[in-house]
Parts: structure tokens; sequence; C-alpha cells
């Protein structure tokens, strides 16, 4: 992470004035919190944040939060910080969205988004469903699920986005639940921190068109932290056995961290603006170039 | 032309095979050109294979500026007829052409392959046998080709070498005298076998002058890093991608970056991120991707933000025809998107005035905040022109309104003010933090559902754009100003009509042409001036569906004499053609003045 100087924040710093209109119990609360805590860590003042996000009830987190907020649209998060990110590399540049906006419009985005290696955070609440559509089958609704768009149960396997992010060979890939908010803001904190494409999957319940109470029972026995089951995180190949468990058991905790993080793209871009600049006519001559002697 | 004196304007048109170096001769002479003085214009047209096939180029040299390739050809060289005739409309022979081809196509000169046209003379070459002698390979035979017009034409007889001799010379000074001596054997066959008339180019008075050579998408990158631009997210796609090319050479020198992204969407998307960041930022691109980044423009729309897009038309819809000209994005660029949108469309009538009108296209987004359209087209952006040079020290560059202490103390990013223009924070700035949203939103930023503050919000994003219609530089009217005869032409179209009003004002026609830089918002008031004193007129573009006449009409009423001469497909408009139109209309004029012609209206 690009660091300018960090002060003292509290969570409640990063609190905006708008009221979440999420439904009573949505994980997506938990998740707020999480990222104000996991801010107040950092100690970037707000406006040095920019937030980006899509579109979804999940989407609504950068209103919630004060920073430069993007609510853009669906599934066109990453591009947009990208761009933030390429224009002004000294900001601190986080994005969220759901895992519809992610994996499934935004689905193209993410192989090149970590290809590019900038230094952004990556937040998605996986909640298996399409919220504000109103209970859709999702890219990581299970097989065999049943929605108002696959009353017979749906036909199609799921995503497994923790072994996408690996394979494409992100730097950092994580998965946290909101039923453990420290454990949970401790890995938004690291994945802010890591210098890198950085993504985090949260298992964020939609109550109202995704899990039942049973479920969300059900989801708390299977979560297991990464670090109880000793698993080195500098290996990757041990985190994509781990990641195939995804939808089977919840596996939370860092899941892989290059020990060794390479240049961002932020740096490589530094160093050809340096490196070009040398022999720059001066703007106002830009059509020098068109001259033929 | 007359048969006596030399010509103040020639054109060439050349076709051959994909490995005969027809562009490249054709670069050669209207550098050669420039070299010497004369103003030129030079397209090139490729059959649609990736490599080898066909390919052909129109090289016009005058004594005077000139906005556009030209009519009917003075000088066609075929290096194969096969080839030559895959082009036929856009190499039209007449009977004032002088017509050199290949001998070893063994075909006698008056039984070439052109069909219902007698050329003024047919010279058979043995170019390939000349360039195997002199040089000792074929690949020669295209600076044969420039030796036969440098002693037939006079043109480019020191100038030629002196290119060649440069591009060449990393390659060596062997192949740089093989050249010399394929040259030369060109103008010795010319001077041995002159022609019947007399077709030298008249000596350029301004020869030694510095002259510019560049393309429109060459000139549009180059003038919006000038405009300070310091980003660009894009996607290739013909014939747009040079302006990415040109970014990624030079942007990083001003501090700048670009990204070719992973698709349209993402390329725009960078953009708008940029741009939110506070930089100013483009993207490029042709009808199918600007088809992707609509959902895009909305949103820089709702959100405010400046932003450049530049779409270079090609032929539509689809995937249509990727390599030749159309101005049908016309309805695409102006209405495309959801919801009540208006965003400013401009469009360059050559590549000189692509500089003006890129600055111009930044200006306005950070102006108004405002995604701009640069309407650019294939012509325009692969051709190349020779141009004076551009004292760009006349320009200004306008940034965007940013909030000052005052603003700060109880910031409200979307403001309603007086003329609708709010102050723009971006991250970074103490105070300013706001959430941009796709969303409706309140003054402060905040989404809502109501409907008040929507109709509110509309009101204020559309209305912020009344004083861009009251801008007279963004247009221009050419011609007898109280004329009852017009045109109306704009982007590429504009620059024959430039050339066929200066033809018709010398046969004496009463008439007058109008060149709208600034396509939407239309500007009721500058058109409405300009037809006051319109019987009869043409709204001329390269359209199926006469998209701009129809655009006009939703605007405003036209007198019943205005029609659309509106087609589609590759070929250009000649200014001959035009001309002709214009005096069909006249003669209704008169017809209906002297009584004939019962009144339609
Ligand atoms: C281009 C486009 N297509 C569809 C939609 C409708 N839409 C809004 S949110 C959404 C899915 C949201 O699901 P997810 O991303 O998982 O977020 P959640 O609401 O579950 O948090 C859809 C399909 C849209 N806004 N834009
Ligand atoms: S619909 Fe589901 S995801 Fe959306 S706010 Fe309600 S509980 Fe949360």
């Amino acid at each position: 992470m690009n660091g300018t100087a960090t002060c003292d924040f509290q969570p409640k710093d990063y609190k905006s004035d708008l009221k979440p209109i999420w439904c009573p119990g949505c994980g997506d609360f938990g998740v707020l919190q999480g990222i104000y805590r996991a801010l107040a860590a950092i100690g970037r003042p707000p406006h040095e944040i920019a937030f980006v996000s899509g579109i979804g009830c999940s989407s609504r987190i950068p209103g919630y939060t004060t920073a430069y907020g993007f609510n853009s649209v669906h599934g066109r998060s990453l591009p947009i910080a990208q761009g933030i990110k390429m224009a002004n590399p000294d900001l601190l540049v986080l994005a969220a969205g759901g895992d519809g906006d992610g994996f499934s419009i935004g689905g193209g985005h993410l192989a090149h988004m970590v290809r590019r290696n900038m230094d952004i955070a990556y937040i998605v609440m996986d909640n298996q469903i399409y919220g504000l559509t109103k209970g859709q089958l999702s890219p990581t609704s299970h097989k065999g699920l049943t929605t108002c768009t696959s009353r017979h149960g749906s036909l199609e396997e799921p995503v497994n986005p923790l072994l996408y992010m690996l394979a494409y060979g992100a730097g950092f890939v994580a998965q946290a639940a909101p039923t453990d908010l420290p454990g949970m803001a401790a890995i938004i904190e690291a994945a802010i921190r890591y210098p890198g494409f950085a993504f985090v999957n949260i298992q964020s319940p939609c109550v109202t068109y995704g899990m039942e109470e049973q479920q969300l029972k059900g989801l708390k026995a299977m979560q297991e932290s990464l670090e109880g089951l000793g698993h080195d995180s500098t290996d990757r190949l041990a985190a994509m056995d781990l990641a195939q468990h995804y939808g089977r058991k919840l596996h939370l905790g860092v899941f892989y961290r290059n020990p060794e993080p390479p240049p961002t793209y932020g740096d490589l871009v530094k160093a050809r603006q340096e490196e070009l600049s040398k022999n720059a006519l001066p703007v106002e001559r830009i059509l020098d170039l068109f001259i033929k002697k | 032309m007359s048969d006596q004196s030399p010509a103040h304007n020639l054109v060439f048109g050349m076709a051959g095979s994909g490995g005969d170096g027809i562009v490249s001769a054709g670069d050669s002479l209207l550098q050669a050109a420039a070299a010497e003085g004369y103003h030129g214009v030079m397209t090139k047209s490729f059959g649609s294979q990736i490599r080898g096939g066909e390919s052909s180029c129109r090289v016009r040299i005058s004594t005077e500026p000139i906005l556009n390739p030209g009519g009917n050809l003075d000088v066609a060289v075929a290096l194969n007829w096969e080839d030559f005739l895959k082009f036929g409309a856009e190499l039209p022979v007449s009977g004032n052409t002088v017509v050199i081809y290949e001998a070893a196509t063994l075909i006698p000169p008056d039984r070439i392959p052109l069909v219902g046209v007698v050329p003024r003379q047919v010279i058979p070459v043995p170019m390939t046998q000349m360039a195997k002698d002199t040089a000792g390979t074929e690949r020669a035979k295209n600076t044969v080709v420039l030796g036969l017009i440098a002693g037939w034409f006079g043109i480019g007889a020191v100038a030629v070498m002196k290119g060649i001799r440069k591009k060449l010379a990393k390659k060596g000074e062997e192949l740089v005298e093989a050249n010399q001596r394929a040259f030369d054997a060109g103008r010795a066959f010319a001077m041995a076998n002159p022609l019947r008339v007399n077709m030298n180019i008249v000596p350029s008075e301004t020869k030694g002058a510095l002259k510019l050579i560049t393309d429109g998408n060459d000139m549009c990158a180059a003038a919006a890093i000038f405009a300070g631009c310091r980003f660009f997210g894009g996607y290739p796609i013909t014939p747009s991608t040079e302006i990415m090319q040109f970014f990624t050479d030079h942007v990083w020198k001003y501090g700048g970056s670009v990204l070719q992204a992973e698709d349209e969407i993402a390329g725009i998307g960078a953009a708008v991120g940029a741009s939110f960041a506070g930089v100013k930022a483009m993207t490029a691109t042709s009808g199918p991707g600007l088809s992707l980044k609509t959902e895009m423009m909305g949103l820089a729309t709702i959100a405010e933000l400046p932003l450049v897009i530049v779409d270079v038309q090609r032929g539509g819809p689809s995937t249509g025809l990727p390599t030749k000209n159309e101005q049908s994005d016309l309805f695409a660029a102006c209405f495309s998107a959801h919801g009540d949108v208006i965003r400013p469309v401009l469009a360059p009538t050559c590549v000189a005035d692509t500089f003006r009108i890129t600055v111009e296209a930044f200006n306005i987004a950070e102006y108004y905040q405002t995604p701009v359209i640069i309407l650019s087209d294939q012509e325009i952006s692969q051709r190349k022109e020779t141009l004076d040079p551009i004292d760009v020290s006349q320009f200004e560059i306008i940034e965007r309104l940013q909030p000052n202490a005052h603003d700060l103390k109880d910031y409200k990013r979307f403001a309603q003010t007086e003329n609708f223009i709010s102050p723009i924070s971006h991250p970074g700035m103490l105070g300013g933090t706001y959430l941009a949203s796709g969303i409706e939103h309140t003054e402060g930023g905040a989404p809502t559902n109501s409907g008040t503050v929507h109709a509110r919000m509309n009101d204020k994003r559309t209305r912020k754009f009344d004083p861009l219609k009251d801008r007279k530089d963004l247009f221009e009217v050419l011609g007898n100003p109280s004329a009852p005869l017009a045109m109306v032409a704009w982007g590429s179209v504009a620059g024959v009509c430039r050339e066929a009003l200066q033809m018709a004002l010398d046969e004496g026609l009463n008439v007058k042409l109008m060149v709208p830089y600034l396509l939407y918002p239309v500007a009721e008031g500058a058109y409405r001036e300009f037809f006051a004193s319109v019987r009869k007129g043409l709204i001329i573009e390269q359209t199926h569906l006469a998209q701009f006449h129809k655009l006009l009409r939703m605007h405003l009423d036209l007198p019943a004499g205005v029609r659309p001469l509106a087609r589609s497909g590759a070929n250009p408009f000649l200014p001959g053609e035009i001309v002709a139109a214009l005096h069909n209309l006249l003669s209704e004029l008169q017809r209906r003045h002297e009584g004939k012609l019962q009144p339609q209206e």
C-alpha cells in the first residue's frame, strides 16, 4: 500500500451519514463494520481513500463509508478502480461488490485485474444469490438451488472464486465471514496492506433471499480457521488444495500471500514515466513529431 | 486542366498487390510533395486480407490547400489490372486520365480492361523488368513508378530520392544505390516517352516552407496530450487503434499512462475512474466498441465526469465495413444510452482541424463536466495530409471547476448553481469526499428515489449545455451568406463540399455551405439563421438513412426544398457529383420561378 502520513482514526470516522437500507440481519452490516475497523487500523484519512463498487445490495457499501466513493454500474467496479489507481497511485483504492457483480457480469475483468497487479484490495460479499434483484440464481449458487429463475433447481455448477483467483495468480487470496468480526477486520486490513492486488471473499449471508436460519447455523458449523489447520499461506498449491472445498467447507483466513510480492503495476508505470520523460519534447512542441524534413 | 498550361492540382491513384509497395510509394510521393512546398492528401485502401491481397492509394497534390482526396484520377498506375479494378469506385478513371500500367500483363493499350472510358493516354511500362534490370529485384518497382512520376509530372525529382535515402540509410548504401538506379530508369523512360499533353504541375511558391504530415488519428492523440489528457483507456478496433498506439508511444513522457484494457467497457471504465481521480481522460473506439461503451457513457453523464470519447466511424451496423468510411454512427453518438441524456458531439472535417476539435472536446468536457464524443471517420483518421504548422499558443486550455475553501465547508458535489455547473472535488482533496454514483442522487450525492429530485437533476444535467448552442465558432458558413441555394455537410464529407462550393461559385451559382463542428446538441439558432435565405438545399452525408437530415428535422423546420443527398457505403462523394446535384436544384428553382412547377410546400 502506498502510504502518506497516518493519524489516529477510529472506526466511526469512516462511517458516513447515510443509513444503510439493507434488510435487518444482512451479512453486509458486519462487512461494513469490518471495513471501518480495518481502515481505522491503517489510519489513512478518508479523503485519501477511493472506494468503488458496482451494483447490488453489497455495492451500496461505499455510500455508507466516509471516503471518495463511487457506486458505479453493474460489474464494473474493477475497471474504474484501476483508472483511479493509475491516475493517482498515492490513493488507497478499495473495490467491493457482490458475487453476481464480480463473478458474473464483471467476471471478465478478474483475470486481467490480477495480471496487472495493481495495488487494489477487492472485497466480494458472496451471498450466493442476487439480492438486489430479489433472489435469482448467482454464479456461486450451489447446483440444484431453487430460485425464481431456477424453479426446478439450477443445472449449473457454481464458480469457485478462490480457485479462480489462485489460478489467475493473485498475490493475496483470503476468505472471511462476518460471524468472526475481528478475524474479518484483520483479513481486510492485511489485504489492504498487501502491496499488489488482494482478494477477499466474504461469506456474507442474504437473510431475505438466501439463507434460512437453519442454513446460517450450518454456515457457522462449517467454519474453520486456516490458521488452526496449520495451513502455510505461502504455499500456493496447498492453498489451491484447500480452496477446492469452497461451498462445502468454510475455511476462514489467508489462503495465499505471496511472500515476495513482485513490483506493482504502479511501480512499473512510475519507472516507465521516469525513463521516457527524459527525452520528451515540451508538450507545446508535440506537433514537431509530424515534421518531415 | 488545359492541355498546355501546367496543372495546379494532380490526383494520382495507384493499385497493386500487397508486396508491390504501393502505399510506401504514395508516402514517398506525399513527402516529396511537401518538401517541394505543395499541399497534399493521401488516402489508402486495402482489400479485406490481413496481409497480402490488393492495396491502393490516392495521392492528391496541389498548389492550394486541399481538404479532400479529389475526384477522378489524373494519373492511374496499375501494377496489375485485377487489383486495380477491385478499387473501381475509389480510383475512378475518366477521359482525362493518363493510365500507366505494367507492360508485362501483355495487354495492348487499346484493350485495357476499363469499361466505358477512353483515357487521355495509355502507356504500358515494363516496370518489373526495369526494376530487375537496374536494382536486381522486383521489389524496386515502386521506385520505378516514382521515377516515372518525377519524369512525366515534374514532382519529386530531388525530394523522392532524398526521402528514400533517409528511409534506407540504416539498411546500407547498396540498397540506396539500387533504388537510385531504379528511380533514374523510371525518369529516363518518362523523358524518352513524353506525354501527349503537358501535365507538369506548377512549381510551388512555398518551396522549403515547413510542413507537417500526419493523419487524423495521430493528430487527435497529439492534440489530446496537448490539451492535458494524461490517461487513455481503450481496446483495439479499426480504424481507431492508432490513437491508442500514439498514447503508448508518448503519454508516459508527460507523466500520464495508458491501459490496453480487456474490452471496451473496461477501457472506458478506467477512463471514467481516472477522470473521477482528477485526471483528463480519453477513450477511442469505432462503432461496435461505441455500442459497448454506452452504459459507461450514461454513468459519466449522471456522475457529471469529464471524459472524451473518440468514435472513428466505419461502415455499420455490427462489424459492417471495418476499413471503409461512413457517417452512420451519428444517431448512436447522439442518442445511445438510456434515460434523458444530452452529450456534446463534435466532428472534425479534416486532419488539420482535428487538432482544434480535439482540444475543444477536452475544454467542453472539463467545463461542462460531461462526456463529449468526437465523431471522426475512417477517411479523416487514416488519410495523411500536409499541414502548415499550427500555432498552439492561441489555444486556451480549460480546467474543470474545483471547489474553493468556501465550497468545501459544507460541500455539495452536485450543488444546483446558476449555470448548473457544480465545483468538482477529487480524491485527495480534504473536505471534498462524496459519493459519485450512477444512481440518482441529491445535491450532496446521497442516493435517492425521489422523482422530484430526479426531475431537477435531469434539468441540471441537460440545461447546462444551453450556452454551447450559442457558440458561433463551432459553425462555419462559406459562400454567399444570402444565397437561396445551400449545402450542409459535416465530417470528411464537408471537405468534399468545400471544393464543390468553390466549383459551383466559379460556375456562377449563388450558393452557400454550412459546416457544423458541433453536431449535438442541435444549435437551432445557427441553422435558422443559415436557412433564412434558403429555398433549395442539400444535407449531404454518407449514411443510408439520412441521419443528419433527420436529426436536424427533429429540432427545427427546414425549408421544404431542403432534402438529403445521402448514401451509405465506402465510395466517397465526388465534388463534381455534388455540383451536378446543385445544378438540378437550381433548375428546379428556376422552373418554379418561371411558373412551370407548382409549389410543393
Ligand atoms: C447491466 C445491468 N444488468 C442487470 C442489472 C440488474 N442487477 C442489479 S444488481 C444485480 C445482481 C446483484 O447481485 P450481486 O452482485 O450478487 O449483489 P447482491 O445484491 O447479492 O449483494 C442485477 C442483476 C443492472 N443493474 N445492470
Ligand atoms: S436482500 Fe439480501 S443481500 Fe440484500 S440487503 Fe437484504 S439481506 Fe442483504
